[in-house]
């Protein structure tokens, strides 16, 4: 009786044990119709990166990618996020199926040149990291209800600008995966992972 | 007679030594502070700058050879292209007017002690009157 109970001890002690569910969760609220569930997805958006491509959400069809939010005159956390961005661009540099989009949200300042020559300075390629312009309230409006991030003028700011550091992760069929501090390391490293578990994910 | 004198002039030097040590450690220390305040966003905790958009200061021939200059850029910026270890950096600094001249030398005395650099204490004297002669 006694060995049965350690039996079933060491037995309830090792499946506790067992690693959790690795998938990462989906964001937004979901509508259930029937059997079929749908979730948040990305709304329909047509952007001109520093090339002067025009960006839209087929840019990313069977691309995994990792959105933010910034300005290239901002000087509080954007050159942090843009650090940690370029650490996710390095680290994803052999992964075709990994895509950065950063929108700026000064638009009127932050051109298809000026964005051209950001990305110059930070040694990067637009076959792989997108920097966006568009028309301010569609980028303020994305970014507050597809991407769940805030962004906004506020004449009190330092820059004159109001917005959330956050890199935000999205799979292959638009959908949320998940959410980072862009201006911490440590976060950007469970992004890192995270990506790798997205890419590791069966259809 | 003669032993306490040498005790004294011992004792003299090395309170005056210690004196200024601790002076430097203060405007390092506050330094540092301020450093990581105001200039590590953009140029990097460890100096090193990021790709051609911030220059570095850490193995900086223009942080080692424009001292003066390098004062007036942290409070009156810079909208000229600067050439660090033969690269062009483009983007232009903002000044950040607010910083004192005490906050400029304690600033300096992190910089120009720290990434293999010696120079010593930048005391605000020297900031005071470094800073009148900006363009």
């Amino acid at each position: 009786m006694r060995s049965l109970f350690l039996v079933a001890l060491t037995l309830i002690v090792f499946s506790s044990c067992k690693p959790k569910e690795t998938t990462l969760p989906i964001f937004g609220e979901r509508e259930f119709n029937g059997t079929d569930t749908t979730y948040h997805t990305i709304a329909p958006f047509a952007f001109l990166d520093q090339d002067s491509t025009l960006i839209t959400n087929a840019t990313f069809k069977d691309k995994i990618y990792v959105a933010d939010f910034f300005f290239t005159s901002c000087r509080t956390i954007c050159p942090i996020m843009k650090t940690q961005m370029k650490r996710v661009y390095d680290a994803t540099a052999k992964d075709p199926d990994v895509l950065i989009l950063s929108h700026t949200i000064d638009p009127l300042y932050d051109d298809v040149p000026r964005l051209h020559n950001y990305a110059r300075m930070l040694d990067v390629s637009s076959d792989r990291w997108h920097f966006v312009t568009g028309v301010q309230d569609s980028i303020y409006k994305i970014a507050q209800t597809s991407y769940f991030a805030t962004a906004r003028e506020e004449k009190a700011e330092p820059d004159g600008f109001i917005h959330s550091g956050a890199f935000l992760l999205i799979d292959k069929h638009q959908r949320i995966r998940g959410k980072y501090d862009g201006t911490r390391e440590a976060d950007v490293d469970r992004l890192l992972k995270d990506i790798e578990k997205l890419r590791n994910e069966g259809e | 007679m003669k032993a306490s004198s040498l005790l004294i002039i011992a004792f003299v030097i090395v309170s005056c030594s210690s004196r200024s040590d601790i002076e430097f450690q203060q405007y390092y220390n506050q330094g540092e502070v301020l450093y990581a305040k105001n200039c590590s966003n953009c140029h990097q905790k460890d100096g090193k700058g990021l790709a051609l958009l911030y220059p570095p200061l850490d193995k900086s021939d223009f942080v080692d050879n424009n001292f003066e200059q390098v004062l007036c850029i942290m409070r009156k910026g810079k909208s000229t292209p600067t050439i660090v270890n033969g690269k062009t950096f483009e983007q232009p600094m903002k000044g950040i007017s607010s910083l004192t001249d005490l906050d400029i030398a304690e600033i300096a005395t992190y910089i120009y002690n720290t990434w293999d650099r010696q120079r010593g204490i930048v005391s605000v004297n020297e900031v005071t009157e470094k800073m009148e002669k900006c363009n």
